[in-house]
């Protein structure tokens, strides 16, 4: 119960803060938008079908997005030493992880359905007859995307070089989340059979029961100082 | 076990090792056959596979030495996965340059999808990000700890990447196909093939123990002059 | 080693309690080899004050994060009421409260809702009451809707120290809380550390500056280099006598 508490009441305050800055949602909301503009002139259409490709291009878009706003996730917290003030706290550091985890994810749904959006409405896109296999294959790779890019930037900020670590630290783990993702969307958007995305689904929730649970584990040697 | 020690079971295990790379060199230039179907090149396998095999066992020691490290804060356990770390990425690199030259004469392509190649690649970008964090810290302490954090999630992320990797190959077949399940080795090419891991198991563990007394050394060495100058300053 | 001084570091405190409220033992903690701190010992009783001076580089920042528990000492203990504590025992966070010069607070939320987040996290029920009572106390009652980055650096310094009081903790760790402080935030903090020690908690405050925070003090420590020169109670100890120590050994060190 007391768990549940501080996992609510951190993840509470950052979408409040996020309410009232908006910082992070506007910046990665105009970067997605504008990659869907760059996207269709990245394109030659008369030799390809921007629909087939565009499964990847939206996964593409996701986790570049998805850097650039959750990156950021401890710098909010740098000013005046808030997060020394929060790590003085009585409170299980890994609920602490898991309460800034779970406002990522809000966050970072927002910005997703905005991508679906506006490529659907760019590109004519359909999304296929299942809409809610759709969302939790989504829903899956987001949380394993924002597991591991929230612990990774507890560990970025904390660095000299800052946020241009966390590419390299996050993207060769995101491949087993780009290959489900982009297959198991792909196939939904061309109406196959649900039997061919049955195996992705079970492999994204793998991916991310894995990196939330590694976070989870491993957050209180990243924060300590 | 005493410094002196190691450093000695270190140098004579190297030795060894270079001996073992000597004859690995005569057997697979004078004595081993030639594979009937993949020609001459076939002849860079003998190193290509053990620094692979080298490659992924170092990575299993940095990621059981960083989670005992960040379980028991000993420093000795740092420094065995930091030596680890070093050398299994000198045995990935190889591992990387002898497959894409293996794939060029074989398969027609420098570089070629097949998942234990990209399945390579990630993890020598998971090595260069351990080094990466190592250094990136003011305080030395916390860069060993992130180190640690790398590993540890790299290790738990690697049969993942690997399932899905050889999901994604099973999807878009290659049009040339190795195949691990194929005819059974030639005995001499066997035999060939053990020297080459045998010897590159010698070598790596000879250059673990070298480079682990070399930081033990390291260490104490900063310690003395932070010490000396804390001296100085009193 | 022959300095008297020295050798009163080793005595029990007289008025203390049997069992010292805080206590360090051998404290050592080493940043790549060099030793921040380096081997320091004190006992302090229930509602007693020890003010910590040394000069910038003495490592009383990192004994002070030893004390709160955010740093893991190299070589030896905490104790907080007989009782060794580690790094993460959250009992341990409970019961202490730390002010330092950065304030810990967020300039997106109000006032109030700064001090309702911290006393979420530390498990407090009565945040209802608490919170506008707690404002009050530092004179921003008609501010507790204002965003924290609208108020001025006074109000944030005296919301600051509300916050760190907030769980009535019974050690309070100050970190040169005097720091840039205006008259009136001056003011109220010399009234917050007179009512401590009415309320019978331990302190440790830990500065540069001589003049600062001695009056108040039960017993006075010089840190310099990571250790205690001098620790001594503060009515046995001569203003002048001390100050010229205190030059001597940053001298003598410089």
């Amino acid at each position: 119960m007391d768990y549940l508490r501080v996992i609510w009441t951190v993840a509470r305050k950052d979408l409040l803060i996020e309410m009232r800055t908006r910082e992070r949602i506007a910046a990665m909301g105009a970067f997605v938008v504008l990659v869907g503009v760059l996207f269709n002139y990245s394109i030659d259409t008369a030799i390809v079908r921007p629909q087939e490709i565009a499964p990847g291009i939206i996964w593409m878009t996701i986790i570049l997005g998805g850097l650039l706003g959750i990156g950021r996730t401890f710098h909010l917290e740098e000013e005046d030493g808030a997060f020394s003030g929060v790590l003085q706290a009585p409170i299980p550091l890994d609920a602490l992880y898991l309460g800034k985890t779970a406002a990522n994810l809000v966050i970072l749904c927002l910005v997703t359905v905005l991508i679906f959006l506006v490529f659907g409405v760019f590109f004519g896109l359909s999304f296929g007859s299942h809409p809610f296999v759709l969302l939790a294959v989504v829903f899956l790779a987001l949380l394993g995307f924002v597991g591991l890019t929230t612990l990774f930037s507890a560990m970025s900020a904390r660095t000299t070089m800052g946020e241009s670590l966390l590419p390299v630290l996050v993207f060769p783990l995101l491949v087993p989340m780009v290959i489900f993702g982009v297959s198991a969307t792909s196939r939904l958007f061309a109406g196959r059979p649900l039997s061919e995305v049955a195996g992705s689904v079970r492999m994204l929730g793998a991916f991310a029961i894995l990196s939330v649970g590694a976070g989870a584990m491993l957050f209180r040697h990243v924060v300590e100082e | 076990m005493p410094r002196d020690r190691l450093q000695r079971t270190g140098v004579a295990l190297a030795a060894l090792g270079t001996l073992g790379a000597v004859l690995l060199l005569w057997m697979v230039f004078f004595w081993v056959p030639t594979e009937r179907t993949l020609g001459i090149a076939q002849r860079i396998f003998y190193v290509h596979v053990p620094s692979a095999w080298i490659a992924f066992f170092a990575f299993g020691i940095v990621a059981l030495c960083s989670g005992v490290y960040l379980w028991l804060r000993d420093e000795r356990l740092d420094m065995a996965a930091l030596a680890a770390a070093e050398g299994g990425m000198v045995f990935c690199t190889i591992m990387l340059l002898t497959g894409p030259l293996w794939a060029r004469v074989s398969w027609g392509t420098w570089w070629t999808w097949e998942p234990r190649l990209v399945l390579t690649l990630l993890l020598w970008f998971v090595y260069f990000s351990y080094f990466l964090v190592r250094n990136a810290t003011e305080n030395p302490d916390q860069g060993k700890r992130f180190a640690a954090v790398v590993g540890i999630v790299g290790v738990l992320d690697i049969p993942l990447i690997h399932v899905s990797v050889t999901w994604m190959r099973s999807l878009h077949p290659q049009p040339v196909v190795l195949r691990s399940d194929g005819p059974a080795l030639d005995p001499d090419m066997l035999i060939t093939l053990m020297v080459g891991l045998a010897t590159a198991t010698t070598l790596f563990l000879g250059l673990f123990l070298m480079r682990y007394t070399v930081e033990c050394l390291k260490r104490e060495v900063d310690q003395r002059r932070t010490g000396a100058q804390a001296a100085q300053g009193a | 080693m022959s300095d008297p001084a020295l050798s009163a570091a080793r005595e029990p405190d007289p008025f203390g309690s049997p069992t010292p409220a805080l206590e360090a033992r051998g404290l050592v903690r080493e940043f790549a080899g060099f030793p921040a701190v380096d081997g320091i010992d004190f006992q302090l009783g229930v509602g007693r004050l020890l003010t910590v001076v040394g000069p910038n580089g003495a490592g009383k920042t990192t004994l002070l994060r030893i004390l709160a528990g955010g740093l893991r000492p190299t070589k030896g203990h905490v104790l907080l009421d007989g009782k060794a504590v580690d790094v993460g025992d959250r009992e341990w966070r409970r019961r202490i409260g730390v002010v330092s010069h950065q304030g810990f607070l967020y300039g997106q939320l109000t006032a109030a809702e700064n001090l309702e987040f911290y006393g979420r996290l530390f498990g407090l029920s009565d945040l209802a009451e608490r919170v506008p009572e707690r404002l009050a106390a530092v004179g921003l009652e008609d501010r507790s809707r204002s965003v924290v980055r609208t108020l001025s650096r006074g109000m944030r310094q005296r919301l600051a120290l509300a916050r760190a009081l907030l769980h009535d903790p019974e050690v309070v760790l100050l970190d040169e809380p005097y720091t840039g402080l205006d008259a009136h935030a001056a003011a109220v903090l010399n009234g917050v550390l007179a009512s401590l020690k009415d309320g019978c908690r331990t302190v440790v405050l830990v500065t540069h500056n001589l003049g600062q925070g001695l009056e108040l003090a039960d017993r006075v420590a010089i840190q310099v280099g990571g250790r205690f020169r001098w620790i001594d109670d503060r009515d046995r100890v001569d203003g002048a006598t001390f100050e010229a120590f205190y030059r001597n050994v940053v001298e003598e060190r410089a």
